[in-house]
This record gives C-alpha cells, structure tokens and sequence, in this order.
C-alpha cells in the first residue's frame, strides 16, 4: 500500500512543452509514487500523452525537469529512460509488422551468439517472461497474423524484458474487447502486487479511473487540473473537472420527422479488407430520409470497409446497396455521388483533401462544370469559384489567411470544415459521415455537430460512424452496434446506457437483432 | 537456329559478368530498399564507380587502389543520398533522377577536362590495370578466367543475406524502414540505420562500376552504366529485396543478355541489344500479374 | 498565404541557382580555366550574333516542349522519364511517312506525318502509364528502360529495313522532300518555323494545365490519387490523359527535329535532349507558366555553353552539373528551410515560456 510519506519515483517538475502553435504542456508539476496505479484522465488533445512522452524521453520539454528514482534526467532520450527503469506502451502500437513476437519483444537489445541473433535464446527470453508474468503470447508468431490484444501483450513484455519497473500505459483499452480489458486490468494489479511495480495508465473512461487507480490526475487544455485519490472522487466529479465549465454543449434542435421513404439501403454485404480478410459479413441495414443512424463499434470490426463499399471506393463481394431506390453495388464514386450521396471520410488527410492545392480548389471539386464556374464546361472561370470559396469561408468560419491557404497547412478541425462544406454543398439526400469530428477541438465540434443535425432536419439520410459515444447519443436517432463486421443489436440512445452498450460493441447479441 | 551457341559455355560467362554488374548494384539497392528508400540513383553512382576506379587505377597504376578510388566514391555519394533524402526529406525519386543525370555529367565532365579524352578514356601515358582474374583451367578449348570480382559479389550476395536476416543490426535496418518508431521508442535512431543503408548501397554501387570498368575492360565511357542501374532496381523489386531471390534475378537478366549477344549471327545487334531491357520489364510485368491474381484468388477463397 | 510562399519559392530557387553557378565557377577554377573567361564566353555563345540568338532561341523553345511533356504527365501523376523513347518513335514514324508520301501536296503529308508523331509517341507512353494504373508497376523504371528499348530499334530501324538507298549517306532514312522540310528562320541558325508549332502547342498546354477543368481535375489526380477518387474524378483517365498528351508531344518534336535539322531520320538526331527539358520542369516543381519563363533562361545556358567549350575547353556538361545542383538545392529546399523554422521557433518558445515563467 502506497504511503504519502515515501520519496516519489518519478518527479516532473515545472514541465512546459511547445509545439509549433500548441502549448501542449504548461508548468505541469507531477509526483508518482513508488507501487500506485495512477491513472491520467483529460480530453483528446489535453496533454496527457505529451506529458508521458516526456517522461519516457520521447520529447525533450521546452522548459522544466524530470527526476526518475531521484536522478535528474538530463538527456531526454528513451533509452536513458529505460535505463532508469522506466517503459511506455504506446498508444499506437511500436511493434514492426513482420516481424516475430520474440524478435519484437528483443528488438534493440537482442541475445548474440557472436555477431549473430540467437534465435532460441530470445524464445526462450520471450516464454520465460510469458511464464513470469502470465502473459500468453506465443514467441515465434508474426505480429502482423496476431490479435490487437495479443500485439498489446508484447508490448508490456517488451517493457519487462528491459527491466522496467515504472509502466505507462497509454490509453490501452481502446482497442481492447471488456473481456481483454479485464483481463488487463488483472495482470496490472498482479505486477504492482507482486513486483512492487509503478504503473501510470492514460486513459478517458472514468469507470476505468475508478476500478484500477490508487491515484488520478486530471489534465485540461495542458494543466493538470488536479489530483486526487481515486476513493475521495467519484465519476462525476472527475468529468466536471475534465470538461471545466465551460464547455458543456446546448442540446441540439432535432425536429420531428414523419417521412418514412427509405433512402439508403444495405443488403447482406460483404466485403473484404486490404489483407482480403472478411470485413463486413452479411451485414445489413436502412436509413430513412430524415433520420441519423449510428453505428458504434470499436475500431477495425468492419466499419471502414462498410463506407467504404457504400460509396464505390472497395468491392463488393456479395450482397446489395440501393441509394435512392438505385441499386448501386459495383458503382464508381463519381457515378454514385452524381445519384445524391455525398461522402465525409474518416481520415480526411488521405482521403478528403488534397493537402497542396489551396482551400477554393479543394471547395470545389464536384462543381467545377457547372455554367456558374465554367465556359462549355471546359474554361475555368476562376473569380466567381474564388467568391465562392470566400463565401463557403465564411459560411463554416473556416480559420485560415484566406481562400488561398494550402489546406494542407490547416489545423485537424479547420482541415475537417473545409470537407464538410464541400461535402454539405451537393444537396446530397444520402450523408455518409465517418470520424466528423476526430482530432477537433470543442468550438468545431459543436459547430461540426450542429450542421449535421440541419441536415438531417432538411430530410437527408445519415449514416454516421464514429469512435466517440458521446456523439453518437447527441446525434443519433437510432443506433446499431457492429461486430466483426456484423450488426449485433438496434437501439435508441434513450433506451441503453453508454455502460451497456458497449458489450454489444464487444460481440454480446441483442436477441431481437438476430 | 542453333541452341547450342545459346546454351554454351560462353554464354554462362557472359551471363555471370552481367548478372555480376546488376548484383553488386542490386544489393546496394535492396540495402537502402530494406530501409525504406527506392533508390533510383544507383545508376548514377555506378558510373561514378566506374569512372574512379579507373582514374586510381590509372594514377596510381594499381588496381587496388582503383577500387580504394571507387570505394571512396561510393562513400561520398551515398552519404549526399543520404543526407538529402534522410535529412532534408527531398523526394527520392527526385534526387535519384537528378543523381544520375548529375554522375554522367560530372564524370564526363572531368573526363573531357583531361587533354585529348571524350567518349572514352585512352591514356597517352600509363596504363589502367585491370582487376586480376583467376584462372580455372581449360573447357572445351575456351579459357575460363573469372575475374576475382565475381566470387567477391557471391560471397556477398550470402554476406548481406546473413546480415540482414541473421544479425540483430541487420533488423534494425529493415525495422528502420517497415516502422521506424518501434526503433526510435527503443533508444535507437532509425536515421542512423537510414544512413548506415544509403552507405553501404554507395559502396555496393561503386564496386559493381569498378567491375564494369576494370572488369573485363580497362576503360571508362561516358554514360557507362547505360542504365544498368534501373536494371538492378528491377531486380531488387523482382526478388523482393531478398539477397538470394535478387541474385537469381540477376542471374535471369544477365543470361537474357548473353542470350541475345549469342544471337548476334542470327539476328541484328542493335536489336539483340534490346531484349535485356524488354526481358526486364517483362519479368516486372510477370511479377504484377502474379501479384494480381494471388489477390484476386484469395478474395475469392 | 500563398502569394507568401510563392515568394519563399522564387526566393530559394534565387539563392539555388546563384550557389549553383558560383560551385559551376568553382568546378571551372579547380580544372584550371577562370570562371569569369567561362561565363563571359557562355554569354557571348548565346547571345554574340544572330546565329548564336536563332539558336538560343530554338534550344529554348525545344526545352519549353519537353518541359512541359515533362510537366504535363506529372501533373496527371505519372513522372515521364521516357520521352526521349517517345521522341525517337515519334521521330522515325513521321519520317518514315514523309519519305512514303514523297511527291505529294505538303499540305497533305505534313499534317499526316504530325499525326504519325502523335500517335507512335502517345502511344509509346500509354504502355508505362497502362503499367503504373493497372499493375502498380514505377513508370520511372518502365519509362528510362523504354528509352534504351526505343532509341536501339529506332536505330536497327534506320540502318536496316528503312535504310535510305541513296548513296553516300551512311545511315539514316530517305530523305524528305525539300517542301516536307521546316525552313530557317534565321540563315545558319538552328531556328526553324516548327518554333511557331511549338508556340502554339505551349500555349495550348499551358492553358489545359493551368485554365480548363480537365487540368484542375488532373492537378488533384496527381497531388492526391485517393482523394481524387473520393470526389468521383476519374483518376486512372486522367493520369492516362497526361501521359498520352506528353508522349504526344515528344513524339512531334522528334518529328520537329528531323524535318527541321536532319532532312531526314538519323539515330543520333538527338543528345538526350529530353531530359535537359525534364531537368527544367523538375526545377519549376512541373508549373507550365515557371517551365515555359525558365526554358529560355537554360535555352541561353545551353547554346552558350558550346561556345564557352569550344572557346575556353571548358566542357559544356558543365552546364547540366549547374542544373542537376539546382535541383538537388531546390529538393531540398523544404526539408532546409523547415529545419531552419523548427529552430527558429524553439529558440522563441524557450523565450517566451522563459518570460512567461519569470512573470509567474
């Protein structure tokens, strides 16, 4: 049991950190005591990472100090933190793909026999730690052919195996089924029961700040807000200390809707991912005019491959899709979109922009044959697209020197305005909408959020794919969970807590679903 | 036509000449591949080679000091890759196009500055000293010499096969290049191993155009490499950056080459001249088709 | 904004281009020769009489037409290091027609034999684009091999079954009728009329790249293939489009060359003059406006440097080594400047949280 008494094992003092534009981290002062489970909670883009890539010297910090064991960390690198003990797993997973389990966990430290690898001694490194820790993984898989829970576990054995004692863990039930996250959470309090190990858990799921935590600390807009003992708080409090007051969101204006005409249609679909695995699997669904489905699942159980094979940009393998009564399965993305269906994708860099043409020529993809920008569909007609552009501009309080602004310079969310109200400009029945907000901060979100909802009022049919519950329940009318590519359950957002509804995000069936 | 001009033992020389040019190159490529960087300038840096390891050997009457010559230039071009690719993040294609315009031009250059020298470089005074060859005794009345430049390139096409998949560094390489983070979140610097690649394919590349230049000739050309380079590249993509599937490759061109020389009697050089280069493109072709259909099969399982 | 970084942009390729010549001075100081001799014999080369300024005027249009075949195709997204093939093709087909048609109206044979040039060049450079959309397969290798391939049966074309029968002309197709042939502008001079075909043709790719729909769809085609496909443009069309229009162009300069200079098609009508274009495209990051301007400025570059060869021994490769310096500078030019950036703006950050700090 921690005391307050004892000397901390990590110590940041006064850290600040800048970014380019971003005060990421401002005088940021933390104590973490030797055997706690700590857990950092904030929203996206508080700071929390940051903060724990300084610690594991991923960055050095524009200003402040690092004291590990009471030595002062004086080159930021991660291998003078390991050194001292300390591991990070990532939220993004540092695993190379093809490569095996024991090679990865080994990687940069490897066993020789002379100048060469030593295959068997590095299995044997890697079942001895499996042994040691209860970590089943099996040495010589690839890591590409292995699960997410598994990639996981070969994280936390890449840190043992360097003799880590300090663990931080960066949001690491994203990805994780309940039953892995539980799982987790067991070997979590095993490795500071038994090995007297430190463990500093990033994360925003309050109910996981309340089961596994000794301590918490609350970061908001790069300050740590507070910390506290996780027995002194509860949920509630922690989510008013993360949010602040400030930002709480007006209830948006949803009208009633009695059309009931059918707008977007998916019948038994399958389609494969990029390795040619199943992705979606006989799946199917509808969407009224006037309506916004949401689908809820965690990432990588199909949802990308659904979009994606609604709006022409993956083959179908089987099954239908009817826009507007058309059967569209097989369609190009240009034929389908002339049909009224417009498309805000998931990851908007890639796919939703052209980072070096400037924000009039990104606004105006789709439209530049119309007589109002062209001669004969041919000539360009450059000033009426530039005013255009200005008023599109103005219209989604695009932030950026002017219409002239490469997009690719823009902020994640000015980024996400610009394919908004391209994508919102066709007068397109049928809204795909994929990630509206990810990456964006509060202001956009609302705006962003308030958009789609006009919309869905003006009777367009939405389909909405998102990682964030929150905005699911504030913009959904219905909602369906998708697992492995299959839908596991239909709900209204009144009608399920968010607490539940993730066990059917994690392969639980709703009996009227079948 | 008469097969056995084709399938002859002159015809096995000249495929392992060939194939010895593209391997040496090929494995400097499948170095910088490995790490994540297409380099289109290994042709540039042949030529280059190939031109300083005449020029020490002319200057220095000595062979060894030809290839010290050729070495040394490796070592700087790879470097100037490197540093413009990993440290100014300029566009590799860019930079390699650019590499090989730029080698043929400063070679040539040079080469024209010295009195009395264009096209090729005939020395009035001294001599070029070839790379020795080993005699093997006599075969069916031919003499079989193998320059030493050949077992030098097969030991190591297994020497860089065992680097790569035997030894720890030789994973950090090709970590550097499928997920340089994983290297750089265990205290090592992927750049490093970046730079390590671009280096050695500079030595790789200067060896294979010593060998084009003191090899079985004993002069430098301009534009010598006459697009060698793009051969060994196709090569490396063909034996997917794997040393011994590069290798026979290599192998699969040079005998394409020699095949078509051995046809002189028959059909036109100039003509014969291009089935190396259709015979590459081909077995790109080949490889993209069964690339295709192993996709096609699988979404169909 | 943009107008910012435009500036930013003229002002590195300023800075390249002065560091590029001052190394092209010291490359001629440490082979012995004065610099100053060099560049004042290059200037005097270009610009001495009217021969020297009719045939720095038909290099730079000869640059203009393959920097913008260059350009074209990579705005489309596919990077054509071929067009040397391409031309050679162009080259041997259209003259091949003309030396068929010998007799007939130039009326009739002129605009047939152009249309010989387009198709064998367009049609040359649609096999890499076909590989790089269908196949995944780099069209900078398919391309440069294509080259080789192109310019060794060109040449077993010339010399065997198209050889000329005339007597005396050791290689080379028959001849084309003298009202087949482009006449002299300029007495003495390279400078033909085909200089107002390629006017005509420049401006007419300049205005599809920079001014019509089709060159805006291209543009996003080749900056984002993805996105373009998201947006519903037809993206392997466009790329093919590109392609299909610089081969075209190569293809009739080759036809430009050998009716203008040559009389006829002889293998080696050509000194890889399609890549020194290349080289001014890859310059001007492949704008038509910036390769057209700077076309004229290496035109002068390449014609006086002959004479500064010829005058002072100093080899005119030196010129392509200026060139290929210019581009490594300007490759790199982002990377350097963002460096200089990153460290400007740490230095503040450390200052302004230093303040901050203090206040605090």
């Amino acid at each position: 049991m921690p005391t307050d008494t004892s000397a901390p094992i990590v110590s940041m003092r006064h850290i600040s950190m800048q970014f380019p534009g971003v005060l990421a981290n401002d005088d940021v002062s933390l104590d973490i005591r030797k055997g706690e489970v700590f857990a950092l909670v904030g929203e996206n883009g508080a700071g929390k990472s940051t903060l724990m890539n300084i610690l594991y010297g991923m960055n050095t910090p524009s200003q402040g100090e690092v004291y590990i064991k009471g030595e002062k960390i004086t080159d930021f690198s991660p291998s003078q933190a390991i050194a001292h003990g300390v591991g990070m797993v990532h939220q993004h997973f540092m695993l190379v793909p093809s490569f095996t389990v024991a090679q990865n966990i080994v990687l940069s430290s490897e066993p020789r026999k002379g100048i060469f690898y030593d295959f068997k001694e590095a299995c044997r490194i890697t079942e001895h730690l499996v042994e040691e820790y209860g970590l089943k993984v099996h040495p010589t898989d690839r890591v590409c052919d292995i699960s997410v829970g598994l990639q996981q576990r070969v994280e936390i054995l890449k840190t043992f195996y360097r003799g880590a004692d300090v663990l931080i863990l960066d949001e690491p039930t994203a990805v994780l089924t309940p039953q892995e996250t539980d799982e987790l959470f067991q070997v979590i309090r095993s490795i500071v029961r038994e090995k007297q190990m430190t463990v500093i858990i990033i994360t925003h799921k309050l109910y996981e700040v309340m089961a596994i935590s000794d301590r918490v600390g609350v970061m908001r807009q790069g300050h740590l807000v507070d910390v506290c003992r996780t027995q002194d708080v509860n949920e509630r409090i922690l989510a008013s200390m993360m949010v602040g007051k400030e930002v709480l969101l007006d209830a948006l204006d949803r009208s009633e809707c009695t059309d009931q005409e059918v707008a977007l249609s998916v019948d038994h679909l399958e389609v494969l991912d990029n390795r040619s695995l199943p992705a979606v699997r006989g799946l199917s669904l509808s969407v009224r005019k006037g309506e916004i489905l949401g689908i809820a699942g965690i990432e990588g159980n199909g949802q990308s491959e659904l979009i994606e094979a609604i709006t022409g940009m993956r083959a179908v393998q089987g099954g239908h899709v009817y826009v507007l009564g058309q059967e569209t399965t097989g369609w190009k993305p240009g034929k389908i979109r002339k049909l009224g269906l417009a498309h805000v994708p998931e990851d908007r860099l890639s796919t939703g922009v052209s980072g070096q043409a400037d924000i009039t020529e990104n606004l105006i993809v789709g439209k530049e044959s119309l007589p109002r920008f062209s001669i004969a569909r041919i000539h360009m007609k450059k000033q009426p697209m530039r005013a255009y552009a200005q008023e599109k501009f103005n219209a989604f309080d695009i932030r950026g020197a002017g219409v002239d602004t490469r997009v690719g310079s823009l902020s994640g969310g000015n980024m996400q305005k610009v394919v908004v109200a391209r994508e919102f400009s066709f007068d397109s029945t049928v809204l795909i909408i994929s990630q509206p907000t990810r990456g964006v901060d509060i202001g956009a979100m609302d705006f962003i959020h308030k958009q789609i909802m006009d919309k869905r009022n003006h009777g367009c049919a939405i389909l909405l794919v998102s990682a964030d519950l929150d905005e699911l329940y504030r913009l959904s009318d219905r909602l369906v969970t998708i697992y492995e590519g299959q839908i596991t359950g239909t709900f209204t957002p009144g009608s399920i807590p968010k607490t539940e509804i993730s066990y059917y995000m994690t392969g639980g069936r709703k009996e009227e679903a079948q | 036509m008469n097969w056995s001009t084709i399938f002859s033992m002159g015809t096995l020389m000249n495929t392992i000449n060939t194939s010895t040019i593209v391997i040496l190159a090929a494995l400097g490529c499948l170095m910088t591949d490995q790490a994540g960087m297409m380099n289109i300038g290994i042709d540039g840096m042949m030529t280059v080679g190939a031109f300083a390891a005449v020029m020490g050997s002319w200057l220095c009457d000595s062979w060894v000091m030809g290839l010290v010559f050729a070495l040394a230039s490796g070592l700087l071009f790879g470097l100037f890759y490197g540093v413009f690719v990993i440290r100014f993040r300029s566009d590799e294609f860019i930079i390699g196009v650019a590499l090989n315009i730029f080698a043929v031009a400063l070679t040539t250059f040079i080469l024209r500055s010295i009195p009395g020298q264009t096209g090729s470089f005939h020395p009035q005074t001294g001599r070029v000293v070839k790379l020795p060859s080993l005699h093997l005794g006599v075969l069916g009345g031919t003499n079989i010499n193998v320059s030493i430049m050949i077992p030098i390139a097969w030991a190591l096409v297994i020497i860089a096969w065992i680097f790569l998949y035997k030894t720890p560094e030789g994973f950090w390489l090709h970590a550097s290049g499928e997920h340089p983070e994983s290297l750089r979140s265990m205290g090592r610097s992927p750049e490093k191993m970046k730079y390590i690649a671009s280096v050695i394919c500079g030595l790789m590349c200067s060896l294979s155009g010593a060998y084009l230049s003191l090899g079985y000739l004993s002069t430098f050309t301009e534009n010598m490499s006459a697009s060698r380079g793009y051969v060994a590249v196709a090569c490396v993509i063909f034996g997917r950056s794997n040393p011994p599937l590069v290798f026979l490759a290599t192998l699969l061109f040079g005998f394409i080459d020699a095949a078509g020389q051995r046809m002189q009697g028959i059909v036109d050089p100039t003509l014969t001249a291009t089935f190396p280069y259709i015979g590459t493109i081909l077995m790109m072709v080949l490889l993209a088709l069964r690339q295709a259909g192993r996709r096609r099969r699988a979404a169909r399982a | 904004m943009k107008r910012r970084e435009r500036m930013e942009y003229l002002l590195s390729l300023l800075v390249s281009v002065l560091l590029a010549f001052l190394l092209g001075g010291i490359i001629m100081a440490a082979t012995g020769h004065s610099p100053l001799d060099g560049y004042g014999a290059l200037f005097t080369g270009a610009f001495g009489n009217q021969r020297a300024i009719g045939n720095t005027l038909y290099k730079s249009f000869q640059l203009c037409m393959t920097g913008l075949a260059t350009a074209v195709a990579s705005q489309g997204g596919i990077f054509n290091v071929g067009g040397e093939g391409q031309m050679y093709l162009g080259a041997l087909a259209s003259c091949w027609l003309g030396a068929v048609l010998s007799g007939h109206s130039p009326f009739l044979v002129i605009p047939l034999c152009l249309l010989a040039a387009i198709i064998a060049g367009a049609l040359y450079a649609l096999i890499p684009a076909l590989l790089k959309i269908k196949l995944h397969i780099s069209e900078v290798i398919t391309t440069i091999l294509m080259n080789s391939i192109a310019i060794y049966f060109c040449t077993y074309m010339a010399n065997g079954p198209l050889k000329t029968s005339e007597k005396g002309v050791s290689q080379g197709t028959a001849s084309l009728d003298k009202v087949f042939q482009f006449s002299k502008l300029i007495k003495g001079s390279n400078l033909t009329e085909s200089v107002f075909l390629i006017a005509i043709i420049s401006v007419l790719v300049w205005y599809l790249m920079s001014r019509t729909t089709t060159g805006y769809r291209m543009k996003l085609t080749g900056q984002n293939q993805r996105f373009a496909v998201f947006a519903g443009l037809n993206a392997s069309t466009l790329g093919i489009l590109g392609m299909l229009i610089s081969g075209a162009m190569c293809g009739m300069l080759g036809m430009f060359e050998c009716f203008g200079l040559q009389t006829r098609f002889k293998p080696d009508f050509s000194n890889e003059f399609y890549f020194d274009g290349m080289l001014v495209a890859m310059i001007m990051r492949y704008r038509p406006l910036g390769t057209i301007l700077m076309s004229f400025f290496f035109g002068i570059l390449k014609i006086g440097a002959i004479t500064m060869q010829s005058k002072t021994g100093i080899s005119s490769e030196l010129i392509l080594i200026v060139q290929s310096i210019i581009i490594f500078f300007m490759a790199a030019e982002e990377g350097i400047l963002q460096n200089l950036r990153r460290r400007r703006a740490a230095r503040m950050a450390q200052t302004v949280i230093t303040k901050g700090g203090g206040e605090g």
